[in-house]
């Protein structure tokens, strides 16, 4: 099978382990990833909340390179991406002066058969448990994880499709095909504080602080993740969230694609399991998952 | 207190923000439940239930200096959950558009110099460079320093790369004529 890829502006830079890692495990289940080219940024969500117009028109830009390539399943890993680019086609299509507006804006006409997919829902649903489970070497025994989801590529359900955005399972159903231990928690789908990192950092610690503290009552060896902002902010904020507390923190947040690439047999490096700012390395050393 | 006596442009601001951001906002019914699950609600800074409170009070000055809508990370929570399924970010964007257009200073100078910069750096490459933008913020707010150490030991991770700074100064044109485009529609439009 082969999809159109679009990675985003944050996974060639502080997200590149969740690329590198995304491509592996597409790869090693047979997916041919076709980078959609000269892509341009969603607008994230700085543009979302500056211009309808300018937001919309960069994922119509994108939309109209997309429907330049041949494959009509488009995979979209950071989940701002894809609720962006299914957004953005989904208000066109409920507003044919908005689409009429972006064409020309973008000097090109938008047709209408692209299925943009998270990269989580892409795994579970067009992939399915089967082909996964059959390409497991090293199943994931003995880790307790608990996923988490965020918010982009839940929430809103009228947006993002979800069947249930208060308590989603896919991830949950892939990681323990892997053999993980799959724990239960309540904060699958609170937010992390995710683009005031920079600009209200003392929220963020608050927000991102409060996820790992439930991860870590719960039991749990690591945070799994889908998305990269969700990555930097637990990843990076929950040493501030800890100094807060008089605790010290150590949990590792780690992509799910890059749990999918171990199981695979596939090596730590070219996963990016190095990448990270609290080590998984130790953990999964630990545990007798890496050598 | 503000005193409301149903002017007519009390009544106008509210018919523009619903019309700008496609919400029906007459609708609410004023449940909080938008509130109760919003990750930015606190005391200080309000909330979505009391923002549509005071756009539909036609409170105009009051919701365009609201910090909720600078806050709304756009999580969705709220519109999830709202019975009448208003979608919050959709009215953040109209608000932020009015108040840009009328010239209200940012009620949250900080997350707005964010958004500008970020905005700025997409316009000019085309794609974000989210190390430039985040080190051009930390210099503008006067905190050069801020966040400096996970900064050093992911690019001794290789998680990062400095010259990743560099390799974004290529312009690309498409966007910035789509920008400026937009820019000179907008205005001929009166927006």
């Amino acid at each position: 099978m082969k999809v159109s890829y679009y990675p985003g502006c944050s996974l060639e830079s502080t997200g590149k382990a969740y690329d590198r890692s995304a491509r592996a495990v597409c790869g090693a289940l047979g997916v041919e990833v076709q980078e959609v080219k000269e892509w341009v940024c969603c607008g994230s969500s700085a543009g979302l909340k500056t211009s309808r117009v300018k937001s919309t028109a960069l994922a119509g830009m994108n939309l109209a390179l997309l429907e330049k390539e041949e494959p009509s399943d488009v995979v979209a890993p950071c989940p701002f991406c894809f609720r962006r680019l299914a957004s953005a086609q989904q208000e066109m299509r409920e507003d044919p002066k908005l689409k009429a507006e972006v064409q020309e804006a973008i000097e090109a006409e938008l047709g209408d058969r692209l299925e943009i997919h998270n990269l989580v829902d892409f795994l579970r649903v067009k992939i399915g448990l089967g082909p996964i489970a059959a390409r497991i070497e090293k199943p994931l025994i003995g880790l307790k994880v608990v996923p988490y989801y965020g918010c982009f590529m839940v929430k809103p359900r009228q947006v993002t499709r979800c069947d249930d955005a208060e308590n989603p399972v896919s991830m949950d159903e892939i990681l323990a095909t892997l053999g993980a231990e799959v724990l239960d928690w309540d904060f699958k789908t609170e937010c992390c504080g995710a683009g005031l990192s920079l600009s209200k950092t003392e929220k963020v610690v608050e927000l991102s602080g409060r996820i790992v503290r439930e991860a870590i009552f719960r039991g749990a060896d690591a945070i799994v993740v889908a998305c990269q902002l969700c990555q930097a902010n637990l990843d990076m904020r929950q040493r501030q969230a800890a100094r807060q507390e008089g605790k010290s923190y150590a949990l590792p947040i780690i992509y799910f694609t890059e749990l999918m690439g171990l199981a695979f047999g596939l090596a730590p490096e070219a996963l990016g399991l190095n990448h990270h700012l609290v080590d998984p390395l130790a953990l999964l050393k630990n545990k007798g998952l890496i050598g | 207190m503000t005193r409301l006596n149903g002017a007519a442009a009390e009544k106008d601001f509210l018919a523009r923000v619903v019309e700008e951001s496609g919400q029906n906002l007459t609708a609410c019914i004023q449940c909080g439940k938008c509130s109760g699950g919003c990750p930015i609600a606190s005391a200080e800074v309000g909330g979505p239930r009391r923002l549509i409170a005071r756009i539909q009070y036609g409170q105009k000055r009051q919701a365009l200096e609201d910090p909720t809508w600078w806050y709304c990370v756009a999580c969705g929570t709220c519109m999830t959950r709202c019975p009448v399924e208003i979608n919050m970010y959709r009215v953040a964007t109209a608000l932020c558009e009015i108040a840009e257009r009328e010239g209200v200073a940012p009620s949250e100078p900080d997350i707005h110099l964010f958004e500008e910069l970020f905005v700025k750096s997409v316009e000019r490459h085309g794609r974000a460079n989210e190390l430039r933008v985040v080190a051009a913020f930390n210099l503008r707010t006067r905190h050069p320093f801020k966040d400096l150490g996970s900064g050093l030991t992911l690019m001794r991770k290789g998680a990062i790369s400095p010259g990743e700074m560099l390799k974004g100064s290529r312009t690309d044109e498409r966007t910035t004529r789509l920008f400026a485009r937009l820019q000179r529609k907008g205005t001929e439009d009166g927006r």
